[in-house]
């Protein structure tokens, strides 16, 4: 799984009709000891809820079909965790709770 | 099968996994030698890794071939630690 930020939204009227009703979001992969963005964007598909902003992992390949939300659909990336907090060698380098407040 | 070492770990309370009670490892990718190359991955434990420890990852449609992860969306597991790695002879990994 990667980590990544939800920079935004990805919006397509003309798809394929099983991509209907389906959420995209524009994700940029991030270094977990900076927080920094790589510069490496993908459109991935939400099934938790995440929002712009939020710190996420996704799945790629054939996984990324096995949530309810992507059973069937022709995913390759799927969003399956909002990160409440990264812990790196004892200290906490994210937490969801510090940013918002 | 890569390997890799691990740094730390995962908090995530909003899932659409399905995995019962995950413990997820932050863990960077690394050399036979044991040192890091700067790219870190989100990885399901499946062994009880600890901070340090030299692990196997398997990755791909394979981590669903646990009874675990079984049509759960997972694509990155903690399939092993690593004990010790013999490079021609020499070893150059041990776990202390």
């Amino acid at each position: 799984m990667v980590l990544a930020r939800v920079k935004g939204t990805v919006v397509s009227t003309h798809k394929s009709s099983s991509m209907v009703g389906l959420k995209l979001l524009l994700l940029e992969k991030i270094d977990p000891v900076s927080m920094k963005g790589k510069g490496d964007f993908v459109v991935g598909i939400d099934s938790v809820g995440a929002n712009a902003g939020e710190i996420v992992f996704f799945v790629t390949g054939s996984s990324a079909r096995m949530t309810e939300t992507t059973k069937g659909k022709p995913s390759d990336a799927t969003i399956i965790a909002i990160v409440d907090a990264i812990e790196k060698d004892g200290a906490f380098t994210y937490e969801k709770a510090a940013v918002q407040e | 099968m890569t390997l890799a070492r691990v740094r730390g770990t995962v908090v995530a309370d909003q899932r659409s996994d399905g995995v019962e009670n995950p413990c997820f490892l932050l863990v960077e990718e690394c050399n036979q030698g044991g040192e890091g190359k700067g790219e870190y991955l989100v990885a399901l434990d499946l062994v009880g890794a600890d901070r340090g420890h030299l692990v196997l990852l398997a990755q791909g449609s394979s981590c669903r071939w646990t009874y675990l992860t079984t049509d759960k969306p997972m694509d990155t597991l903690v399939v092993a630690i690593v004990d010790t790695i013999d490079q021609y002879g020499r070893d150059v990994w041990k776990q202390e």
